[in-house]
């Protein structure tokens, strides 16, 4: 079976697990701007609040560093364009354009992506995806007087993760069609392949859009209508979820607050 | 009740009209097969039952609602359930419970009530058991037994299904040949679109069309009688009807109205005992 690797829910019944899917969608928001402007403290404070989150959620290290795989060239461009780009003082007098500064920005902004794709990892890999798009669902419900749409965006984005796996499988099985057929995928030079991948494309597009058409249909037939419509699972919050709120907040609070501190 | 009165539409207006004057009636409670030829306007006829399709001449009413009023949509919808032929492209939710849930959930009931009705439907077609998985690991049988969940989900009157058995391996074809068994029982009308003879012949009723009108209506005993007027169309008899064809071409003595084997047996076994066997 095909799915997306990146950060795949992972069934569990940890506290991080059982959390109102909104705590941790705001955790992840508020954790990201830390993140973004963290200092030297701030970034030790965050690594640990990390640590802590997937200790609890019960998420091996393995599983958080299969999700970080897939960056880790981006990673690596990433540090070096710092390390070589940044003025100031060379660490080598053979290679003046390696400095100290650049070392820091390197390391720091490094830092600053790898918490979010860690804080992320977090998130989607101990909420189901359905709960997922109730929370944003829920958390943009107020927005509705404003005009956004908060039940039809839901609709979509759950609409969506649901055919990701079957419009896979279709890839697949066109794939093994036209192969059958003595189409060679595997071989030639990246550029080459890529050329043969786009007799894939417009079929696939087609076969989408009847997808998208009966699928319409069928929504209709079930008495589907834009606007507001009732879950399964309504979300509420217990004081659980309020506490692991008000803790998150505070310890987010509080690290911001150390930049204040004369140290 | 389902009426069609005059039905005409056409799916472009410089074609032949793909239904031209379908009358039909439909109680409460009964089991009609509709069966026919590819292209005869079976999925178009059924179409018109929820009101996806509109007459363009004619008027569907469905327990007195006219599908040409569009506030009457909504309600007619919820009366009539339509399974389509194809389960993959009718599974909204992300996972089974939470589709079976999209109906009931468009009719805003609160939470408790959808979880309710989300755990008959989904006991009535026997994937309760699977409730929490995910659409695209279920078999083919098990997404067409969701689809027809996702429809009993809004408590229907009626259930339109378009050939809900085609690409399904012997055993999934059981499960959901029962579940519609299940429904019959539970005095809800089963419109079940087919191409298979042998699936239908407990029906109540058949209704054979071709190119646009019905050919023949009535039980399934008088219609598979007349062999050949299904077969001039292109369709087929059950199969035991098929061979009480062919044993009275040969000259023995059985009834051509029979639709089952049990029947089937008991006429050859008839044919042996008393030892007539066929003149020829």
């Amino acid at each position: 079976m095909k799915t997306l690797p990146l950060g795949q829910f992972v069934p569990g019944d940890s506290p991080v697990h059982r959390l109102d899917p909104r705590v941790k969608i705001l955790s992840a928001l508020l954790l990201s701007i830390v993140i973004l402007n963290a200092g030297l403290a701030e970034s030790i404070a965050v690594t640990m609040f990390l640590l802590a989150a997937a200790a609890l959620s019960g998420l091996s290290a393995r599983r958080i560093t299969e999700a970080l795989q897939p960056l880790v060239w981006f990673f690596a461009i990433l540090f070096c364009l710092h390390l070589f780009f940044t003025d100031g003082r060379p660490i080598f007098p053979a290679l003046p354009a390696v400095t100290y500064e650049g070392l820091e920005r390197g390391l720091s902004v490094t830092w600053q992506f790898v918490s979010l794709v860690v804080s992320a990892a977090i998130l989607t890999m101990t909420t189901a995806p359905s709960e997922l798009v109730g929370g944003l669902e829920k958390l943009l419900r107020p927005f509705n007087r404003f005009g956004v749409p908060s039940y039809d965006i839901a609709i979509m984005v759950s609409v969506s993760l649901r055919f990701v796996p079957t419009l896979l499988e279709e890839v697949e099985r066109m794939k093994e069609a036209q192969e059958a057929r003595g189409a060679d995928f595997a071989s030639g030079s990246l550029v080459r392949r890529l050329k043969k991948m786009a007799t894939l494309v417009i079929p696939l597009v087609l076969c989408t859009f009847r997808r998208a058409d009966e699928l319409a249909l069928a929504m209709e037939g079930r008495g589907y209508h834009r606007g507001p419509r009732t879950y399964l699972r309504e979300l509420k919050f217990t004081r659980i979820d309020y506490a692991a709120l008000f803790a998150v907040m505070a310890f987010l609070v509080g690290v911001e607050a150390l930049r204040f501190l004369p140290v | 009740m389902i009426e069609a009165r005059g039905l005409i539409y056409r799916y472009d207006p410089d074609d032949a009209p793909v239904l031209e004057q379908v009358s039909l009636e439909i109680p409460e409670g009964q089991y009609v097969a509709i069966i026919g030829p590819n292209g005869c306007g079976k999925t178009t006829l059924v179409k018109h039952f929820n009101a996806l399709l509109v007459p363009q001449e004619g008027e569907v009413l469905v327990d007195g609602l006219s599908t040409k009023d569009p506030k009457a949509h909504r309600e007619i919808r919820r009366r009539v359930g339509m399974v389509f032929q194809n389960p993959d492209n009718q599974i909204v939710g992300m996972s089974v419970e939470e589709d079976v849930a999209f109906g009931p959930g468009n009719l805003g009931l609160a939470p408790a009530e959808i979880r309710g009705r989300v755990g008959v439907a989904l006991e009535t077609v026997g994937m309760l058991r699977l409730a929490k998985r995910a659409p695209h690991s279920l078999s083919g049988g098990e997404k067409r037994l969701v689809a027809i969940a996702g429809v009993l989900a809004m408590r229907p009157a009626y259930v339109v299904l378009d050939e809900p058995t085609s690409y399904l391996d012997p055993a999934g074809r059981e499960r959901v040949l029962n579940v519609l068994g299940d429904l019959r029982q539970e005095g809800i009308s089963v419109i079940h679109v087919s191409h298979s003879m042998d699936e239908i012949v407990d029906a109540d009723r058949v209704v054979v069309m071709s190119e646009g009108r019905v050919l023949r209506d009535g039980p399934p005993r008088d219609v598979f009688r007349e062999a050949d007027v299904l077969r001039a169309v292109g369709l087929n008899t059950p199969q035991v009807t098929e061979l009480m064809w062919r044993l009275r071409a040969h000259g023995c003595g059985v009834r051509q109205d029979v639709l089952s084997v049990e029947e089937a047996f008991q006429e050859i076994s008839a044919l042996i005992a008393t030892g007539t066997g066929c003149r020829r």
